[in-house]
């Protein structure tokens, strides 16, 4: 089974980093491709941030989530082009043949170039989360994130949402065989989807409600919203970590000077 | 110590008391062993003796919980109760909050006030009798489930505290997750733990067990040494599974021509691992199989391609002699019910009446009302017809399960499991119910961990190990 959004224990570049330095290095990326809007800069980053993730060992990791981003940016296309026409327009998605409906949704090139521009955004904002996800552990969050003094509670949320997804998966599939071996046909396609919710949805979230109960008990039995907590293999700042800083700010003023020029 | 004293509780937004006047003391260095039907407040038991009824839940509370001598109520919140007991629920899942094995264990223990260097040696220690250090760096989600309880069973130890409450440890383990369960708790003991169990497997726990509790419908039926209890038949038959004679009710006639299930040197692999291996097979009508194995030797597997869930690697699947590879998962249901071991895995209806029409339906059945009443006549649960599925207790929704999956009428009925979290009396009356399905003509096989089971019920022993079939034995008429 595909494994979506988890820390994935190997050694690598990232992998050595601390949390605050990836938390910064997530945040100036997904600053740069928010604020970007040149298509060769976007595929830059986006090349270098693959290239950093080879670099890193985490790669193969990477690649799992392909085919999302693929199917995301053609889907982030279609909507630019469809809902936003700007610009000259090159052609229509139906022919100007055709009779009757022929010539509408016209294809304009700052349709496309928008559309672009979002997949290529989405990929950048998604590969530079799913790169910190993959390689911090997430007690290491968690304690980065209380002396950065976000609420203990919120952290959890974060940490046990992520940590689910594979469980929730798994048993999704059960559940799903259960109700196959009871005969049960929903048929192929989006209508399949839409009318398998209730049997296999219903049991998911019942199971998960009453799971939710013993997963709060178990984390206030283990004090973790009441006591203060040993400091323990705390991951320091190392020099790496130093270097790493300061290139990404470096890198973050340099494009803010870009930006400010309309290079980028 | 644990005392409870004339200890009553009740949910909210219900009527009856889960639990009524129960008192208990659980003495230092001791292991006192809770067990009974489904539904009896066994549970709701564990819940009062941590503390965690007096903080937690609202509803109807009555009588006074000691812990060391000291009121729950006394405690400031969960936190404090937890320096004292340690509680291990019954869902391992729901109690593994990060990603790595070692994480787990950690979390439990830096914010206990110890120092760096005692987290590092408890943390050591904790892995060392849980068995652990080879797993450190492992998921969860990638654990079997005798893996995960012993994950939690090291992080409630990490605690460090003297007292432990543990709800039903080994119900999904197999024989060897249950012993390593079992030696992790004996060893602790010896340590002058003192423990609080929840278990339905007496037999396996007696060496640990001082003293025995049955209860029964929220009250303790009987409270002793296990000696003692065990003289009343009653009881006996709660707390130790007995099968004998149910095999003696009949046997299926002879073979038939035509086998209803063939497997022809059947293998499966998940991606490159291989789960079952030249796996050959036939299957007789009207007779009761059980196939024996560990967790992990394919078991599951191999009747999932009973029905088509899982297709073949290599080889061929025959259901009534014709070869599934054409046939789908929907037409394979005319022909094999399949009952998986979680049956909260296929409740979604609001009544256990349209619980049981959703797979007759599917399948274009005529007449659902006298199916529906037949099957729930047949497992016992026709006066639970209008209730809401969720609330009926563990041998109930068990049943239930099964009356979904008779409701269909197949040929053949496979189980995964079906005894997992009852007690004697509750497993007894699922294996009458499966062994009145035999004698009516089905062919009826079982997934078990169950050496009795294996002993005094089936007609036909198929053992596995490691994806292939060990041995295959008939048992003797009249054994």
């Amino acid at each position: 089974m595909t494994e979506i959004l988890q820390y994935v224990h190997k050694d690598g570049l990232f992998h050595r980093m601390a949390p605050v330095t990836k938390i910064l290095f997530v945040v100036v990326i997904s600053a740069i491709s928010i604020f970007s809007i040149r298509i060769p800069f976007l595929i830059a980053v986006l090349i270098g941030l693959l290239l950093l993730a080879y670099l890193g060992n985490v790669l193969s990791e990477l690649f799992r989530q392909f085919v999302l981003l693929v199917v995301m940016g053609i889907i982030m296309l279609a909507l630019a082009v469809i809902t936003l026409p700007n610009g000259e327009t090159i052609g229509y998605l139906v022919p100007q043949g055709v009779p009757v409906i022929g010539g509408i949704v016209p294809v304009t090139t700052g349709g496309i170039s928008l559309g672009i521009i979002m997949a290529l955004r989405f990929a950048v904002l998604v590969l530079a989360v799913q790169i910190f996800v993959i390689s911090t552990q997430p007690r290491d969050l968690v304690h980065t994130l209380e002396r950065m003094r976000v609420p203990i509670d919120f952290t959890l949320m974060f940490v046990i949402a992520l940590r689910f997804i594979p469980t929730l998966q798994i048993e999704g599939t059960r559940i799903q065989e259960a109700q196959l071996a009871r005969g049960y046909n929903p048929g192929k396609g989006f209508i399949g989807k839409v009318r398998s919710l209730v049997p296999i949805m219903v049991p998911l979230v019942s199971n998960a409600l009453v799971r939710a109960n013993t997963l709060g008990l178990t984390i206030d039995m283990r004090g973790y919203r009441t006591r203060k907590r040993t400091v323990l293999r705390e991951r320091v700042l190392r020099s790496a970590d130093k270097a790493a800083i300061f290139l990404i700010a470096a890198g973050f003023i340099l494009f803010i000077w870009l930006y400010l020029a309309k290079a980028v | 110590m644990i005392e409870l004293e004339s200890v009553r509780y009740g949910y909210p937004h219900t009527k009856n008391d889960a639990i009524k006047d129960v008192t208990l003391k659980v003495g230092q260095g001791t292991c006192v062993m809770v067990t009974g039907p489904s539904g009896a407040g066994k549970t709701t038991l564990c819940l009062a003796a941590a503390g965690i009824l007096a903080h937690e839940y609202g509803g109807r509370k009555g009588g006074t919980v000691t812990i060391d001598g000291r009121n729950v109520n006394e405690f400031k919140d969960l936190s404090e109760l937890a320096s004292r007991i340690g509680v291990v629920f019954d869902d391992p899942d729901a109690q593994l909050i990060f990603t790595t094995v070692e994480e787990e264990i950690l979390s439990a223990l830096e914010r206990r006030g110890l120092s760096a260097d005692e987290i590092e040696e408890r943390l050591r220690t904790v892995m060392e009798i849980t068995h652990l250090s080879a797993l450190k760096d492992r998921a969860p989600h990638t654990l079997s489930g005798g893996q995960k309880q012993r994950v939690v069973l090291a992080t409630t130890l990490a605690l460090g505290t003297d007292i432990l409450i543990l709800d039903e440890p080994t119900s999904e383990l197999d024989e060897h997750g249950t012993t390593s369960i079992l030696g992790i708790l004996k060893d602790l003991k010896a340590r002058g733990r003192t423990i609080l169990l929840v278990e339905h497997k007496f037999q396996r726990m007696q060496e640990i067990v001082d003293t025995l509790i049955v209860m029964e419908g929220g009250s303790i039926r009987a409270k002793g040494q296990p000696a003692d209890l065990l003289g009343d038949p009653g009881i006996r038959q709660i707390v130790v599974p007995d099968f004998a004679g149910i095999r003696q009710n009949g046997r299926a006639a002879g073979a038939g021509p035509v086998p209803v299930i063939s497997l022809d040197r059947l293998s499966h692999s998940y991606g490159d691992i291989p789960a079952l291996t030249d796996v050959s097979l036939s299957i007789s009508p009207g007779e009761f199989v059980a196939i024996v194995g560990e967790n992990g030797s394919g078991k599951t597997t191999l009747i999932k391609h009973f029905n088509g869930l899982l297709r073949p690697t290599a080889g061929t699947v025959s259901v009534r002699g014709k070869d599934t590879s054409g046939a789908t998962i929907t037409e394979l249901a005319h022909d094999v019910g399949l009952v998986f071991q979680n049956p909260d895995h296929m409740f979604f209806a609001d009544t256990v009446r349209d619980e049981v029409a959703f797979g007759p339906a599917n399948l274009g059945i005529q007449d659902l009302e006298t199916v529906i009443d037949r099957a729930l006549g047949k497992v016992r649960l026709l006066p639970a017809k209008g209730l809401y599925p969720r609330w009926l207790s563990r041998g109930e929704r068990q049943r239930l399960a099964i009356a979904c999956v008779v409701a269909m009428n197949p040929a053949i009925i496979v189980l995964d499991e079906p005894t997992t979290g009852l007690d004697g009396k509750e497993a007894r009356e699922v294996m009458e119910v499966l062994k009145d399905l035999q004698l009516e003509g089905h062919t009826v096989i079982i997934v078990t961990h169950s050496k009795e089971i294996a002993r005094d019920v089936a007609d036909r022993v198929v053992t596995m190990e490691r994806g292939r079939v060990i041995s295959d034995q008939a048992v003797p008429e009249g054994s």
